[in-house]
């Protein structure tokens, strides 16, 4: 999916003692990442009234959009966070990733730069703080980033430990992955 | 070069083009599968919560003409007010606790219509007893008593602290005798939660028109935010400012 750079593995030039531990990142970060997607979609899912007033809370789209991304999201979550849980589609699940914590990443910073007092709602809840309550903002970014990086880690090296991908294709779905090269 | 070798390099190049086709036609069918998913997951979502909407639910007869608030009877003023406000809400209770003596004497002189759309949006704050939701349609059956401007100031001063499991039913029902709801009918309609329905529609409505939080203040259909280049150091500034404004 519309990734332009070569991310071939290099195979043969790793030590195989090296591809191992990659490969145990790749399967920790993998798990990491499904289980950061059941939680956040799991807790929205059962109030999608909430998870609308979350989005409605970023200021930053009408009405009719807000109650569309608010109300599929929780379900387009849990649906990345199965995938992954899987192991299944494991490169396009992690560009995936990406995608939507990018999307979260700058609707935070834009929040933040626009002085909102507003609750992320990353893992349910969202919507206007009470007075007294102070946004975090720094530490939700951080936090955002920080499942970014493993979810890049997961593109460049989508081969994991357990999983669907592996048993059914013989190895991560994804450009340059097949093995006859 | 020898016809063998020959044939090896073109068997190889075969193999090459073959395998090229297959890694793209597995990156084609990820993409659309993948991209389908998503779709698919995303559809359900909005399906499921345009089908959660409540189609049938009970109406208080001082209900608002969109069904989404009820008037404060008595109160016909040409500014209209609305106030959306959740009973579990610490802000709420401020607000309303900061602008009761102005809005008293608005009612008296006729100033403003007074609209109220008790949203139910903090049960979490209450779980598993979701208060929110239960004063939420007891203001629906204090507005059948006629009641329900002194029923809030009652619930607000009674308000319990969040995480608290809120207020059973009997200290709502006794909120209500305080304010002068002492018809048994007002128990009973709190005890079956007969606008249980109707909290839901006035919160989906309070969604569905773009708002986030509570309290959150209209005059006029223009949302009351505070104002510092008009001297407002806060949204009650602003409201009387608004509403003030309004000739």
């Amino acid at each position: 999916m519309g990734v332009g750079i070569d991310m071939s593995e290099p195979r043969t030039a790793a030590p195989g003692r090296r591809r191992h531990v990659t490969k145990v990142i790749s399967t920790l970060a993998r798990l990491g990442l499904a289980g950061v997607w059941l939680v956040a979609g799991g807790s929205k899912v059962a109030d999608l009234g909430s998870s609308v007033r979350a989005v409605n809370a970023y200021e930053l789209l009408p009405n009719g959009a807000a109650q569309i991304v608010g109300s599929a999201l929780p379900f387009v979550e849990i649906m990345v966070g199965l995938l992954l849980l899987a192991g299944l589609f494991t490169r396009a699940a992690a560009i995936l990733s990406a995608g939507l914590l990018v999307m979260f990443i700058f609707g935070i910073a834009t929040a933040w730069a626009r002085g909102l007092q507003i609750d992320c709602g990353c893992f349910g809840g969202g919507g206007a703080l009470a007075a007294g309550e102070s946004p975090t903002y720094f530490w939700e970014t951080l936090r955002d980033i920080g499942f970014l990086a493993g979810a890049g880690f997961l593109i460049l090296r989508p081969h994991t430990w357990l999983s669907l991908d592996g048993v059914l294709l013989g190895g991560p779905s994804g450009p340059e992955t097949s093995k006859g090269q | 070069m020898s016809r063998r070798v020959e044939q090896k390099t073109a068997a190889r190049v075969v193999r090459e083009q073959i395998a090229k086709e297959d890694r793209r036609r597995r990156v084609m069918w990820t993409a659309i599968g993948v991209t389908l998913a998503v779709l698919v997951a995303g559809a359900i979502g909005y399906g499921v919560w345009q089908a959660q909407q409540p189609t049938q639910f009970n109406v208080p007869a001082t209900a608002t003409e969109k069904q989404d608030g009820m008037v404060i009877p008595g109160t016909t003023g040409k500014a209209k007010v609305e106030i959306y406000l959740d009973y579990q809400c610490p802000a709420c209770k401020q607000v309303e606790d900061a602008i009761t003596p102005t809005v008293d004497q608005w009612i008296k002189e006729n100033k403003i219509t007074l609209v109220y759309h008790p949203v139910a949006i903090l049960d979490q704050f209450s779980a598993p007893n979701q208060y929110s939701t239960r004063t939420s349609s007891a203001a629906g059956c204090a507005a059948d008593g006629g009641k329900l401007y002194e029923f809030s100031k009652q619930l607000f001063a009674r308000q319990p602290a969040e995480n608290t499991g809120g207020l059973p039913d009997d200290d709502i029902i006794a909120a209500g005798g305080d304010a002068g709801l002492i018809d048994p009918a007002f128990a009973r309609c709190v005890r079956d939660g007969t606008y249980k329905g109707w909290a839901k529609k006035l919160t989906d409505d309070f969604t569905k028109r773009g708002l986030k939080g509570t309290p959150t203040l209209f005059v006029n259909d223009v949302e009351v935010v505070a104002d510092k280049g008009k001297g407002d150091t806060s949204v009650v500034d602003a409201l009387k400012r608004m509403v003030t404004d309004v000739k």
